[in-house]
């Protein structure tokens, strides 16, 4: 059989030009890679829009709270129906309600070289909205000292402005984390003395955070017992805080958010469509390559025509010359998807790492779904060869 | 196999038929597995027209042609193939080599489309019996008419038939070189038990003819 693929070959040759067919290879190699890069980038996107593991990586939590006004004013508390309302929201995924601290609090240093005394107030919420993943963040009555997440904007403030006026040294987030200071907490007349430290600092909700189980046991110890226990703010999760019916809900119902955050969805949309753009071009140049190369492959086939009808002729079955002429132009298909998917997957591993230096966490392999597209894709054009060669094919052998 | 033409007229001599008769065409005809025929006309009467017309590359015809009671537009092209590398060889008037490739590799090409059949040592008894061992390995292309009909012959028979069929295959050969050739053919014919179809202007004595007929 190899003897006989070797006389065809050599009948059969690429009269087309090797250059043309490598030229076609790369047409349709630039078309592979633009779709699976489209595919592994909507898994990436996916990922960051979903996962947990992200620090804030995009705009999708919303602090909401009643817009205070001469009306609301000394009632800004979402009652258990409001809540429920915001819960059956479609465009919003998950709910948490924040708790403040209802007693008082003071932080003071323990340091001589640094001193300074504040009083404060704390904010709880369910653990799943905290994007801090970190060991310290949890809190029972016999740990050592209670983990607390500072927004981001205390520390610039502090920083860029408080420092200067009080000569105060600067603080990076590194030293912030190592200072212990004393927190005290009182209500009911009584006094309570605890270690505090900085376990992270967040972009996504501007409170003082403390853990929801510190906060319940404070609360209940701590608090004046007829004090009013609802919550005023809720945290939600929603995939696109752009969303014009989640505006719109939220300015029927008074409530408002940080504006500034549904800023960043023009952003993300924009990422959205560049993607899918990549997707179309993609699946363009794929068309467009896909042409060029069944045009090869008639071109060859029509320039070898008289080879071809003399074959048939002396005996050499369609199907023969079929399964030769796949063998021949679908094996090099193979081995550019192969090379395609590999550039993918090292592509993939390197923004992974990259990202994750950023605190952005994406697969550092490529996804199931490029996988099954690489797979698709040779499929088709496995399917476009066999159809072009059989069409072409049976012209020519039609025709003495 | 048995051939069967009935009321066979192809397109191309529909006219000139209506003046004419002929032993073949127009008329029933059955040639049996095994029989030497030999077919005279001169130029112009359809004998390549003929001999296309059973290896099926002319369909170009009214009546039918039977193949072992099988009608010839009834035969698939995947069958058509198996019949051309098992059942039927030829010899081309204008023998259709490929001009490109080696005597040996024409050769050779057939062969394997028919494997397990000829061995290669068999190839080459064969072309030292037809004198044209020294063209093996030269390109078709450069080889005389006459080196080309041997070669062409020689590619007809590696393969196993049951008719041969031959066109004009001894025009440019000399009488020892035809002698030659036409031991071989008898030879391979007998082993095979196979019928012989020669298409020729003159009457010869080549073979012991089953019968003669004229276009």
């Amino acid at each position: 059989m190899n003897q006989l693929n070797r006389l065809l070959h050599k009948l059969i040759h690429n009269s087309a030009g090797q250059a043309r067919f490598v030229m076609a290879l790369v047409g349709l190699s630039v078309a592979i890679v633009l779709l699976l890069m489209a595919v592994q980038l909507q898994v990436n996107y996916y990922q960051l829009l979903n996962g947990k593991n992200n620090q804030d990586s995009v705009a999708n939590f919303l602090v909401l709270n009643k817009e205070l006004t001469n009306e609301t004013v000394g009632a800004s508390s979402l009652s258990e129906k409001e809540i429920a309302n915001i819960k059956a929201q479609p465009f919003f995924e998950s709910v948490g309600s924040l708790t403040p601290s209802r007693f008082k609090a003071s932080i003071q240093s323990n340091s001589e070289r640094f001193p300074f005394y504040t009083d404060i107030a704390f904010e709880s919420v369910p653990a799943e909205f905290i994007d801090i993943n970190n060991k310290d963040w949890q809190w029972d009555e016999t740990s050592a000292f209670l983990p607390i997440i500072v927004p981001n904007q205390f520390l610039d403030f502090y920083n860029f402005q408080f420092s200067f006026s009080q000569n105060l040294p600067q603080l990076t987030p590194q030293v912030v984390k190592m200072v212990v200071f004393k927190v005290t907490i009182q209500g009911n007349g009584t006094p309570y003395e605890m270690k505090g430290r900085v376990v992270g600092l967040s972009n996504r909700i501007s409170s003082m955070m403390v853990p929801q189980n510190f906060m319940d046991w404070a609360n209940k110890y701590f608090a004046p017992k007829d004090g009013n226990n609802k919550p005023s703010r809720v945290v939600v999760r929603t995939k696109d805080p752009g969303n014009p019916e989640l505006k719109k809900y939220l300015q029927s119902n008074g409530l408002i958010t940080d504006a500034e955050k549904t800023r960043f969805s023009r952003y993300r949309q924009i990422v959205g469509y560049v993607v899918n753009i990549s997707a179309i071009t993609g699946v363009l140049l794929l068309a467009f390559a896909l042409l060029i190369f069944t045009l090869f492959i008639q071109l060859t086939i029509a320039s070898c025509k008289d080879e071809i009808q003399l074959l048939v002729v002396l005996g050499a079955s369609p199907k023969q010359l079929r399964v030769f002429l796949m063998k021949r132009f679908f094996p090099p298909n193979i081995i550019i998807v192969f090379i395609a998917f590999i550039a993918i997957g090292i592509g993939q591993f390197f923004l992974g790492n990259w990202l994750a230096q950023k605190q952005i966490f994406i697969g550092s392999f490529p996804s199931f779904y490029t996988l099954f597209t690489a797979l698709l894709l040779l499929l088709v054009i496995a399917i476009v060869n066999f159809k072009t060669i059989t069409n072409y094919l049976n012209q020519q052998a039609t025709t003495n | 196999m048995r051939i069967e033409l009935k009321q066979v007229v192809p397109f191309v001599l529909k006219d000139r038929l209506l003046h004419k008769t002929s032993n073949v065409w127009n008329t029933n005809l059955t040639l049996l597995p095994g029989e030497y025929i030999k077919i005279q006309a001169p130029s112009g009467t359809g004998k390549t027209t003929l001999l296309n017309t059973l290896y099926s590359i002319r369909k170009d015809y009214t009546g039918t042609i039977l193949m072992d009671e099988k009608s010839l537009p009834e035969i698939s092209v995947d069958e058509l193939s198996k019949m051309r590398q098992n059942k039927l060889s030829v010899v081309f008037q204008n023998l259709r080599l490929f001009p490109n490739l080696l005597a040996f590799e024409n050769i050779e090409l057939k062969r394997l489309l028919s494997p397990n059949y000829c061995s290669k040592e068999k190839i080459e008894w064969m072309a030292e019996e037809l004198g044209i061992t020294q063209l093996l390995q030269q390109k078709t292309g450069t080889c005389s008419f006459g080196e080309q009909q041997r070669i062409a012959i020689l590619r007809a028979l590696v393969q196993p038939f049951k008719w041969l069929m031959m066109d004009e295959p001894f025009s440019h050969l000399d009488d020892s070189n035809i002698a030659k050739a036409v031991a071989l053919i008898d030879s391979e014919c007998k082993a095979q038990k196979a019928g012989l179809i020669i298409a020729d202007l003159e009457a010869d004595n080549h073979f012991i003819y089953t019968h003669q007929y004229f276009l």
